[in-house]
């Protein structure tokens, strides 16, 4: 159903395919896929019961008439996570600046791709100009510059300070899964390795588009143009499945915040064993359900949960019954 | 000299101690490290071994060595972290110099050389030779050990050296002697495993040589009992097969009222009595009216359990019997070891596989540092500086006459007396810390001020330094070649890994300077520190400790060699006495007369508590190194005052209330930990800080008359509780407390 | 993955009884190379008021792990050596979902990384045939990495079991707990 929005979409945003650019049809068929199976994969992802659960709750709190309290949560959330990726920078100042960097890259790079392939932007010279550029969205002008200036060179080498930029950042994470032994070991080449080769390999062959013109007098135009529709087509394929579906997947973080500050604001779960409180009792209460969907049952012979106790707790549990378990035997140690 | 030159906060903010962490992302280098170093930690007598990873002349973490067979890789959390020592911020990069008002300023080593050595000779000049003092310590190696020894005798012409191993074990040295004719664990730690019985006295081996553990562990798998005796239910006495909670300072008496149930009850190996000791009847005798009601009232432990006790170690066939600090560091400190002693001596059960005894020496060489001459009474080979035959032999190895050596000196509390008197005027210091691990703290700072010269040489600038002149920068463990002995009497190899940073020097070469700068070249003039190693072995040859069978290469193809090693191809001793023939005189063991006394500070109206001291996993002694390691200060962040709720109830304490220890000494305050783990009469704080969270503010000077160990273990002591609750630990800093 | 050395004759067993509560390895834990720094495995006292006892816990590598089932992220996934991994750190939300749902009380969240994690054996050493850094630090032995007849063999007091009781709900696991002789499940009610 997205999909056929999708093409309809296509077809009214490019003015009935008048706008759209035939050598891009190639990646049209792409990113429909890479939609369908986007949106596919989401779903199946959803119908999770720990996933439906957030779901639900996310958008029952939103609009729950809190709307003010959580709508500055989900901007201070979407500031913090989503543009200065901080939680990132924690783990690893190299880290969050390879991310970052591919972040923007990738981005700014969807930003005028997509629109592109899909018909919905288009350039054209002004009518009786010879230097003047027209730049229509969805059919509409929404700006003018004139050619041979920085802005006009900006705009028609965005894609190379894309390129450039997810190529610092994917360089930077190569360097760290060949060196640090922790993710040498924990890595998987279609999880983590291939997601880089993709993005590098886009880059690459998109900068080569470039060079190949500027330089090259289009000798290369060709090779350049095929390798990297490859590249690009199996990155939209590769989208759903790999390492690239969690940027669908990541902004349920917006979600998880408004449940946590709802969890906050309302009444504490407080552990039996330290007397302290360590989760939202909401979060503990959908926990219970939650598990008992999906086939655990910790409920304990008093009739409260073995959930009711804290990490902490629980830890102590386990190891008092294990001390219970000696003594009975007769010697605490054996 | 005199007072700090700036206050104290000052210098922790320029000095530290400051709390080193490793990145988030670990040290650069530790995947691909330029070389992987065989070598042991640098703490506690245990001398696990541990594999460093060196990149770029820096220690970038460790690799357990599985292979080492002590600990099998098993390791301490402090072992885990000793290479946070290197890449300090805190260290010690050049010479420095005290500056009135300002604190210190970096000097050149030739100043610092060139003042050190004109100070000694004006000191010595004016008031004489020995108004020079030295004070050493025993995490030092083999090598610097005996040439701490040679240098204050030899250059430093001094008889007042003495070390902070007397602070540590020389109760237990003094006992060994007297029965035995040699300090040394009778045993190494294999023959716990088929102990049937195992009786562990005032040490708390879960917290202070953790790695001990698994010998213990593995005895109780083949079915041995393990009896702990110590006031508090430390983790290791939580699972035990009996724990005797022994009022502190009563120890003798327990052990007394053991032996007189071995004899009522005829639980003795008379062959091994009649033919292999003497003094036997005279210490029964000692202990004749020392029946179970008696124990009971004394020592404060149930009869039964006393009883219990009794049995199971008369009735077993196979035994190890170890003990520590809990029983050593008292005014009666020897009476304590010898009275254990002849609980093995009555059963015979010594000299035979899984027969054991020993003492846990404390720190990391402790053993091989008390054998070779930094001790006032005491010369290489553990042979005695007051015999003249030893003090012959030594001095024709270091090419001196007799007469030049000099004789016995004091002990170390008895130098920082003698300072606080006025009669020694200056000191040179190494690898001590006496401003936090002495007893009476106040008195030792006072002596410190009345210092006119003091020179210290350390890695880190510890408490005591603050008060010195000049501090000359000094190396880490992992900076030297060099060997150490184990508390098992196993000598191990310490490998340099890397060299000392900045302007650091090798605490080796700058002992070596000094004695160049004194007139001594010739006799300190070593192509390398194995070198030093070869003329102790030779110093050795022939005394107890003797050495002379051991060399570099040995000890590293066989990891470890155990002395006595007389010949080259001795294979070494694991186990003694499996001969019978003893070190004394008639080649007999000596049973000791024990009879009973008080320790020298009881509780009265006015101090109706007694305090007792010790130590938590996370740090190891005074905390030089130990403070300065993020995590293992965060483990155990300040000292807690331990307390039964039933005490505690007394005074309206509740947990974490701020509360006053009052003793003769001084007062301090501490956040109150209720816990029905220790016994009622008794507290409990842990000693590794310093300044005003410093629990030896109140402990008490009284030595042992024999060792000369003070009694940190049994102080009186009063509380007042503060009425306010203590700031949470991470907001009083206690690891750098001025 | 790089697993091509992981001894699966190797069994880790852990017995809390034996922990002195030292912390090293919680310390050693933080030197491995996974997760870099901070701490996997949880020593705690038990209540220091009554008792020095400690718990010492471990990921156990539940066969049928309740904190990957309850991730909405689908960022837990167990490999075919049995091993629980830590969350994929592209997907976690980090809603604490698994740190609360786990009956042992394992997963950490680290709150400013937005991100959970927790033990997995680690993965660096015990894939390249090592033992892993806790187990082989530990002191005392609570926690034991080798092959079971080894262990049988040094501990004839005890059996290793991988089953516990959570209430109604019982759960099975790669990793052993030592009990009693004959013990054939650890309660835990």
């Amino acid at each position: 159903m997205v999909t056929l929005g999708l093409i309809a979409s296509v077809i009214v945003g490019s003015r009935n395919l008048q706008n759209f650019d035939g050598a891009l049809v190639a990646y049209l068929f792409g990113t429909i896929f890479a939609c369908f199976g986007i949106v596919y994969r989401y779903v199946v992802w959803l119908q999770r019961p720990p996933t439906w659960r957030y779901w639900v709750r996310g958008w029952q709190l939103f609009f729950s008439g809190k709307m003010l309290i959580y709508g500055w949560e989900l901007a201070k959330h979407f500031f913090n996570d989503f543009l200065c990726q901080k939680f990132i920078y924690h783990r690893g100042t190299k880290r969050w600046i390879a991310h970052l960097s591919l972040v923007i890259g990738c981005v700014m790079a969807f930003a005028v791709t997509i629109p592109l392939t899909w018909g919905w932007i288009h350039f054209g010279l002004k009518q009786g100009t010879i230097d003047t550029y027209e730049a229509y969205l969805w059919g509409f002008k929404t700006m003018e510059f004139p050619l041979h200036t920085w802005i006009a060179f900006n705009i028609f080498h965005i894609l190379d300070w894309c390129s450039v930029l997810v190529i610092i950042g994917v360089t930077f994470m190569m360097r760290r899964r060949l060196t640090d032994a922790g993710q040498i070991a924990i890595q998987t080449f279609e999880g983590d390795w291939l997601p880089l080769i993709l993005l590098l390999a886009i880059s690459v062959t998109g900068l080569g588009l470039t060079w190949d013109y500027e330089f090259m007098q289009g000798k290369a135009h060709q090779f350049m143009a095929i390798s990297h529709a490859i590249s690009v087509i199996l990155f939209l394929i590769w989208l759903p499945f790999g390492k690239f579906f969690h940027l669908f997947q990541r902004p349920a973080q917006l979600g998880v915040a408004i449940y946590r500050k709802e969890g906050e604001i309302g009444e504490q779960a407080i552990c039996p064993h330290t007397e302290q409180p360590f989760a939202s009792k909401l979060h503990i209460n959908d926990l219970k359900e939650v598990t008992k969907e999906l086939g655990f049952n910790y409920e304990l012979q008093d009739g409260t949960s073995h959930l009711d106790l804290s990490p902490q707790g629980k830890r102590a549990a386990l190891a008092k019954a294990h001390l219970a378990a000696r003594k009975k035997s007769g010697s605490y140690f054996g | 000299m005199a007072i700090l030159p700036v206050s104290a906060e000052r210098l922790i903010e320029q000095f530290g101690p400051h709390k080193n962490y490793p990145s988030p992302e670990g040290y650069p280098g530790r995947d691909e490290p330029d070389k992987v170093v065989k070598t042991h930690c640098c703490f506690c007598g245990m001398q696990c071994g541990i594999q460093l990873l060196v990149k770029n002349n820096q220690i970038v973490g460790f690799e357990p060595w599985e292979e080492f067979p002590f600990n099998q890789g098993r390791l301490c959390p402090k072992g885990v972290q000793r290479y946070l020592q290197n890449n300090h911020p805190d260290r010690l990069l050049h010479p420095l110099e005290r500056v009135e008002g300002e604190g210190f300023r970096p000097a050149t080593w030739d100043r610092a050389m060139e003042r050190t050595t004109s100070e000694i000779r004006r000191i010595q000049q004016k008031y004489g030779p020995h108004s020079f003092a030295m004070l050493s310590g025993v995490s030092l190696t083999n090598e610097k050990s005996y040439l701490v020894g040679k240098f204050a005798r030899v250059a430093l012409k001094t008889k007042n050296l003495d070390y902070n191993g007397r602070l540590c074990m020389v109760s237990a040295g003094a006992g060994n002697k007297k029965a035995f004719g040699l300090d040394r664990a009778s045993n190494n730690f294999t023959d716990l495993v088929h102990a049937e019985v195992i009786i562990i006295c005032g040490t708390n081996v879960s917290e202070t040589f953790p790695t001990l553990t698994h010998w213990i562990w593995q005895a109780r798998d083949n079915g041995a009992k393990l009896i702990v005796v110590d006031p508090r239910l430390t983790p290791i006495a939580r699972t035990a097969d009996l724990h005797l909670p022994i009022r502190p300072g009563r120890d003798s008496a327990l052990y007394g009222a053991m032996l007189h149930q071995l004899v009522e009850n005829d639980w003795l190996d008379h062959e091994f009595i009649k033919n292999h000791t003497s003094g036997f009847d005279q210490s029964i005798e000692a202990v004749k009216g020392y029946d179970l009601d008696w124990a009971e009232r004394t020592t404060g432990i149930a009869k039964e359990k006393i009883q219990l006790a009794a049995e199971w170690w008369g009735k077993a066939k196979t035994s190890f019997l170890l003990h520590a600090r809990g029983i050593e560091h008292q005014s009666k400190g020897v009476e304590n070891v010898s009275a254990c002693i002849n609980l093995v001596l009555a059963t015979g059960r010594i000299g035979k596989p899984y027969c054991g005894y020993a003492t846990i020496t404390g720190q990391g060489n402790g053993q091989g540092g008390r054998e070779h001459g930094h001790k006032c009474d005491q010369l290489p080979g553990n042979r005695d500086i007051e015999n003249m035959e030893h003090r012959q032999y030594i001095s024709q190895v270091w090419g001196i006459s007799e007469p030049e050596m000099p004789g016995k000196g004091l002990t170390a509390y008895e130098i920082l007396e003698a300072i606080h008197r006025g009669e020694i005027k200056g000191l040179l210091s190494i690898c001590f810390n006496p401003l936090v691990s002495l007893p009476n703290s106040n008195m030792v700072r006072e002596a410190l001020e009345k210092l006119e010269f003091y020179a210290c040489i350390d890695f880190f600038l510890n408490e005591t330094a603050r008060h010195a002149d000049i501090v000359l920068a000094g190396s880490l463990h992992e900076e030297e070649d060099g060997t150490v002995t184990t508390a098992e009497g196993r000598v191990v190899r310490i490998r340099e890994c890397i060299t000392p940073p900045g302007e650091a020097r090798t605490d080796t070469s700058i002992l070596l300077e000094l004695a160049k700068r004194l007139g001594e070249e010739k006799r300190f003039t070593y192509p390398n520190n194995e070198a030093i190693f070869n003329e102790l072995r030779v110093a050795s040859k022939g005394g107890t400790a003797d050495y002379f069978g051991i060399t570099y290469e040995k000890i590293e193809k066989n990891m470890g060699i155990f002395w006595p090693c007389p010949s080259l191809d001795h294979p070494g001793t694991p186990r003694l006495w499996e001969d019978h023939q003893f070190k004394t005189a008639d080649k007999k063991a000596h049973f000791q007369s024990v009879p009973y006394r008080e320790p020298a500070e009881i509780t009265d109206a006015e101090y109706p508590i007694i305090l007792t001291t010790g130590r938590v996993v996370s740090q190891y002694l005074s905390g030089t190194q130990t403070r300065r390691i993020g995590k293992l200060v965060d483990q155990y962040p300040e000292p807690l005052l331990e307390i039964h709720p039933h005490l505690a109830a007394k005074y309206n304490i509740r947990d974490r209330d701020l509360v006053r220890v009052v003793t003769r000494r001084g007062s301090a305050e501490f956040p109150a930990q209720l816990v029905e783990t220790i016994r009622e009469d008794t507290i409990f704080i842990p000693y590794h800080w310093p300044g005003r969270k410093s629990a030896n503010q109140l402990t008490s000077g009284h030595l042992d008359p024999v060792s000369k160990i003070p009694e940190f273990k049994v102080s009186a002591a009063r509380l007042e509780p503060v009425g306010r609750q203590a700031p949470p630990a991470s907001q009083t800093d206690a690891y750098a407390s001025a | 993955m790089n697993n091509t050395q992981f001894k699966t004759d190797q069994e880790f067993f852990m017995d809390p009884q034996r922990c002195i509560g030292c912390h090293a390895c919680e310390m050693a834990c933080a030197e491995c190379e996974t997760n870099g720094q901070t701490p996997m495995i949880s020593v705690d006292y038990v209540d220091r008021f009554a008792t020095t006892q400690t718990s010492v816990q471990i990921c156990m590598h539940c066969e049928d792990p309740v904190c990957a089932k309850a991730c909405p992220a689908d960022a837990i996934t167990k490999d075919e050596f049995g091993i629980v991994h830590s969350a994929n750190v592209a997907r976690c939300v980090a809603c604490s979902n698994c740190v609360l749902a786990c009956p042992f009380g394992v997963p950490k969240k680290v709150e400013p990384m937005q991100l959970m994690m927790k033990c997995n054996m680690c993965y660096d050493r015990t894939s390249a045939g090592k033992k892993p850094m806790c187990a082989t630090v530990c002191p005392s032995g609570a926690l034991w990495y080798g092959k079971r007849e080894d262990i049988e063999k040094a501990r004839p007091n005890s059996t290793a079991v991988n089953s516990f009781q959570f209430g109604k709900q019982a759960v099975k696991t790669k990793v052993n707990i030592m009990m009693p002789k004959g013990s054939t499940q650890l309660v835990v009610d």
